[in-house]
């Protein structure tokens, strides 16, 4: 555990896998709700094969893997063409983001200038088409599109080399290369970012990756934010247990006091606002501040707002899979009569 | 192409699922265990075991009703005294959800059992997100409870195993 503040308390969990080889789901049959399912008898999670061995097998057999998710872009063509899968996609409510360490010695990111430099340095449009393969979407604020009503959603910062370079000259620039890390599987995402940052503001990059366990000690020294961190912007992905949480969740971790991903001071603005925001009990109130944090916090710039990727699922054609959007549930999954189980 | 489920007749089949994500276990969760609310596709809130909610006191209480007639798979039956056991066990630990304290309600949070199948929350603050916060707080049977609960006949404690 990370503990990020004593009073009131405030931690996140750390966590280690150790998974069970095959985890058995059996339906129960008297639900209350008809309507919505179960419509499977059962489901077994394996966590017996690798992931790329998972991804050959439901491309090219049948019984062995009917649903894998966590399916790269890069990976969906595969899917496509194959003769037993089928990909389905949906804009998930996750957002891939910097931290910007506004306490970052050498750098002048505490100064709004160089962290907006850092956001018009980047051409989020090329990251989307070319790195995610079109399977994402430019991100404005920390807020992903599925998040928001079409009619409240903010416009991402626009790619301009020309006056990030401006920014980050008045600033005062940088004395040393940038450091660029990243957690997880993110790391075509960070070199992209790089190249953009080296191109529009004329400044070494290096990127640091850290994968696995590797993980564990970057994300409690940034959670306990007792030690300095290593780096200057961190890369990282991070969702939502619900659209209308988001701010609770997505806004709160990167920028708010209890955040476990803030580097830098806490920013008053914005507790003030996250103090309204849980006041408000409905629906349209909520949305409505909702809708000034996440402006707030793109026009501070005080994260590098990047992309919200689509979640890709491998499906067996023979199985009627519903994708959601801040979770991964079966409740109305079902398969036909020519599925393997059924034959 | 699907040309025919089975809804309506009972669930039939199996299939075999791989899930990397380091969430895995809350989806676990989340296919097998019933809370008052519960995520659309859409990844919108709606009722799962809570039947209908309203805020009153400005924010400060949260009156929910209870689902009528819902059973956990024992046969026991799910309803306001199954719920004020989930909020007592879940206010015993301070970090009791892994991704952290954020889906704690706050300390001094109370809940009082209003009858057979309705209960208020009653806040120090008003809580504007705390219909969320109730799909962290997991209902479960007595059997669960008084058996392995979240960790605690195994790790001895609750802490970060909800």
């Amino acid at each position: 555990m990370a503990i990020t503040q004593m009073d009131p308390f405030a931690a996140t969990w750390l966590q280690l896998e150790d998974r069970t080889p095959r985890v058995r789901l059996t339906a129960n049959p008297d639900y209350w709700d008809k309507d919505r399912g179960p419509r499977l008898r059962e489901i077994v999670l394996r966590n017996d094969l690798p992931f790329e061995e998972a991804l050959d097998l439901v491309c090219t057999t049948e019984g062995e893997v009917d649903v894998l998710s966590g399916v790269s872009p890069a990976d969906a063509e595969k899917i496509e063409t194959s003769e037993y899968a089928k990909l389905v996609a949906t804009d998930a409510v996750f957002a891939v983001a910097g931290v910007i360490n506004r306490d970052a010695e050498g750098l002048p990111l505490a100064d709004r200038r160089a962290r907006l430099a850092l956001n018009l340095a980047v051409d989020r449009d090329r990251l989307v088409r070319e790195t995610m393969f079109g399977r994402a979407t430019p991100l404005a604020g920390l807020a992903p599109p599925a998040a928001v009503p079409e009619e409240g959603r903010l416009n991402p910062h626009p790619h301009d080399a020309s006056r990030a370079a401006e920014l980050w000259s008045e600033a005062g620039g940088a004395e040393r290369p940038l450091r660029v890390a990243v957690l997880g599987d993110l790391e075509d995402v960070a070199r992209a970012v790089a190249a953009d940052l080296e191109g529009s503001l004329g400044v070494g990059v290096d990127v640091v990756v850290y994968r696995g366990e590797e993980e564990l000690p970057v994300r409690r020294r940034l959670a306990e934010k007792k030690l300095a961190q290593g780096w200057d912007i961190l890369i990282l992905g991070h969702g939502a247990q619900f659209a209308e949480s988001v701010v609770a969740e997505l806004h709160r971790a990167f920028v708010g006091a209890t955040g476990e991903f803030r580097a830098g001071p806490v920013v008053p603005e914005f507790e003030s606002l996250f103090v309204e925001l849980a006041a408000k009990t409905t629906p349209p109130e909520q949305a409505e501040v909702s809708g000034r944090i996440d402006r707030f916090v793109r026009d501070e710039a005080l994260a590098l707002s990047l992309c919200a990727p689509q979640a890709l699922y491998a499906v067996n054609r023979h199985v009627d899979f519903t994708p959601y959007k801040t979770s991964f549930e079966f409740a109305e999954t079902s398969v036909d009569n020519e599925h393997w189980s059924r034959r | 192409m699907v040309e025919e489920t089975n809804q309506g007749n009972g669930p039939v089949g199996t299939i075999n699922v791989l899930d990397p994500s380091p969430l895995n276990w809350l989806y676990i969760t989340y296919n097998t265990v019933e809370e008052l609310v519960r995520a659309t596709p859409d990844g919108t809130i709606e009722p799962a075991a809570m039947e209908d909610y309203r805020w009153l006191d400005g924010g400060y209480t949260l009156e929910v009703n209870v689902r009528e007639g819902n059973r956990f798979p024992d046969g026991e039956p799910l309803n306001a005294h199954s719920v004020k056991r989930a909020f007592d066990e879940v206010m015993l630990w301070a970090s009791p959800h892994p991704p952290g304290t954020q889906f704690n309600f706050a300390a001094g949070t109370t809940l009082e059992v209003t009858g057979e199948h309705s209960v208020r929350f009653h806040f120090p603050e008003p809580d504007g997100q705390a219909l969320g916060k109730l799909r962290a707080m997991h209902v479960m049977s007595t059997a669960f409870w008084e058996g392995p609960g979240f960790g605690y006949e195994r790790q001895g404690s609750g802490e970060g195993h909800w």
